[in-house]
């Protein structure tokens, strides 16, 4: 199993009032909120903690992208990954990923992500989300009943532009560009690897099982709750006569790791509780643009009454530190332990790329270092074993960490 | 079809039943034909069209299958834009033009409430001043409990693709075309389109005091005695 490090990047300083004072963390935040020096000097820390991450044996790091969001401060994840590229050189540099539908028109990304795997040599994954209602339809005001149709036709004409071996027309629904040629094309060939995050739906499963893609079931919620999803996703994988090679899978975990159980419960309540009592202080209004979901994903939302009481619990931001670590939210524990439980985990789940979450909330520097250092020196090494016997054809080929 | 008829293009939480400003006009001998357009109707299966054209040619697909046109038309909220867009591009379809709120222009300074940043159960709230009508509290309830609350959610993927981000699809350049015979009111207390944008839509608009933005249902006679006159 490959260890990745996944880095969100959140504003370290919300107030404390800012559940009851302030409207939501995503779309309309205020932007007074954001002090220029704290902001300078975060970026910097976290760009510095990926770097680390290499440091540790890491095989991939992993930037994603927001807008208007005070737990995720990079509407532009390729400019960290262009740093990234420069300051390693082993790691896979993981963009999860660039949200196709908002940029016009796509070509744009097939550039980027072709600059990223040259100035990284092959070391790009490239990652396409859909993106969430708050990022697409609210706060880049993307019509929501496009959005779909749109991402799927840029992914088409992204693949296209990236293998093709001379310009080409391109006639779509939503794209009209009469000479598509990016300059450059990737590193590698025929395509840097394609892994496609998402957060339960039919769709984005079935896309992935009859493509290659890996699907990437990026929760804050923890292992134990995307259970159902992954689940339908190796259902989807078996539907499209595909083998089930766990790396067709990564999946999201936020750990807490010290010498102790009782060291770690300590450590890592006040970073967890930030950020999920804090950072996910999202509006309900903003999470449900209609025709963001399909009609059938509305139809099988009605009748799952305990997702909507845990949704419910999950959207009040009551959550205690025990129920974080009961409900599997965050792993902590010692190096056993912690090990223990993903390793169940990513037995259970299939997972051939665990992208750890090392670093949340407000988490200082001090505290990620010693967590991502722990976890690389006493955790990972027992881990990479797991489904070691698979070979990885959706790892880029110039990473060697 | 009797020829003293009109086509209603109904707002933006579509067509529940007849307003009683609209059952008045009806007890006056006028026919109120309603197009059926799909997305509105909360029917399984609907795929929103992709840009602003196709949703007026869909309008129009609609308009024409009644065989109405030409007559009056009195258009509310999103069927308002529709009416406006009819009148200016269709002409010849359109003897007379009632606009209740339209939408199809919008201040950038004051765009109005986001009906789709607020919870889909909210929504309703927003529309009236004095009240959400059974009418419209009680929509698709014949579906049953499961159902009902997705037909809703399918009209208003309909309405939110068609107004997505605030409704204005540049109505306003083609506002020289309109020479029909036009009324146009609002309500005061609009949460959606603001009363200060109403002017733009010209210098001789009615505005109800206390009513909403589906200001026939908050103020059924003001709004029966000014299409009465007009109509008349």
């Amino acid at each position: 199993m490959k260890m990745m490090w996944f880095h969100l990047m959140p504003y370290p300083a919300l107030p404390e009032d800012f559940n009851t004072k302030h409207h939501s963390v995503w779309v309309d935040i205020d932007p007074k909120l954001f002090d220029r020096e704290v902001m300078a000097e975060t970026y910097s820390t976290y760009i510095d903690q990926l770097v680390y991450a290499e440091d540790c044996g890491f095989d991939g790091i992993c930037v994603n992208e927001h807008h208007n969001n005070g737990y995720g401060l990079m509407p532009s994840p390729n400019l960290i990954a262009s740093i990234l590229a420069s300051r390693t050189s082993r790691a896979a540099i993981t963009v999860l990923g660039n949200s196709v539908a908002l940029y016009n028109p796509p070509i744009r990304v097939a550039e980027e992500f072709a600059m990223l795997d040259l100035f990284s040599r092959g070391r790009l994954i490239a990652g396409f989300p859909v993106g969430t209602p708050m990022d697409t339809t609210y706060s880049y005001s993307a019509n929501p009943s496009q959005l779909r149709p749109k991402y799927y036709e840029g992914i088409e004409l992204i693949m296209r532009a990236w293998q093709a071996t001379e310009p080409f027309s391109f006639n779509g629904r939503f794209n009209q560009l009469r000479y598509v040629n990016p300059v450059p094309r990737p590193w590698q060939s025929p395509h840097p690897p394609v892994w496609i995050p998402g957060g339960g739906s039919v769709e984005t499963w079935d896309f992935c099982a009859a493509n290659d893609f890996v699907y990437g079931a990026l929760t804050y919620y923890g292992y134990k709750m995307v259970r159902e999803n992954v689940a339908g996703y190796w259902r989807s994988v078996e539907a499209h006569g595909k083998d089930d090679n766990p790396n067709r899978l990564a999946v999201t975990q936020f750990i807490g790791v010290a010498d102790t159980d009782a060291e770690a419960y300590k450590l890592y309540r006040e970073p967890a509780e930030y950020f999920f009592n804090r950072s996910l202080h999202v509006y309900p209004g903003f999470a449900d643009a209609p025709g963001y979901v399909t009609e059938a994903s509305v139809r099988a939302r009605y009748k799952s009454q305990v997702r909507q009481v845990v949704r419910s619990k999950q959207a009040k931001h009551d959550l205690t530190w025990d129920e974080m670590v009961e409900n599997g939210y965050v792993v902590i524990g010692s190096p056993d332990t912690v090990r223990e439980q993903l390793e169940e985990a990513a037995t259970e789940l299939r997972i051939g790329h665990l992208c750890t979450m090392l670093q949340f909330g407000n988490m200082s520097d001090e505290l990620t270092r010693y967590n991502t250092k722990l976890f690389g020196d006493k955790v990972a090494p027992g881990l990479r074993s797991v489904f070691s016997e698979y070979a990885d054809p959706w790892w880029p080929s110039g990473a060697t960490a | 079809m009797s020829n003293k008829r009109l086509v209603y293009l109904f707002g933006v939480a579509g067509h529940a039943e007849l307003s009683p400003a609209l059952r008045a006009l009806e007890s006056d001998g006028w026919e109120i034909v309603v197009p059926t357009v799909p997305g509105f109707d909360g029917e399984s299966g609907f795929v929103a069209p992709d840009e602003y054209l196709d949703w007026i040619t869909t309008f129009w697909d609609a308009l024409d299958a009644t065989g109405a046109l030409p007559c009056p038309v009195v258009g509310a909220s999103l069927g308002g834009m529709v009416a406006a867009e009819l009148a200016a591009l269709r002409p010849e379809m359109v003897t007379k033009l009632a606009l209740l709120a339209p939408f199809g222009i919008c201040d950038g300074d004051d765009p109005g409430f986001d009906l789709y940043a607020v919870p889909a159960p909210e929504r309703m709230a927003h529309l009236f001043a004095k009240g959400v009508p059974d009418a419209f509290a009680n929509r698709f309830a014949d579906k049953g409990d499961e159902e009902a609350p997705v037909a809703r959610y399918v009209s208003d993927i309909a309405s939110a693709s068609m107004l997505w981000p605030f409704g204005d699809r540049g109505t306003a350049k083609r506002l020289h075309r309109i020479t029909q015979p036009r009324l146009t009111m609002w309500g005061e207390l609009d949460e959606l389109i603001p009363v200060s944008t109403s002017a733009r839509w010209g210098s001789d608009v009615r505005v109800v005091p206390g009513a909403g933005h589906l200001l026939e249902w908050d103020a059924p006679d003001e709004v029966t005695s000014a299409l009465r006159a007009f109509l008349a």
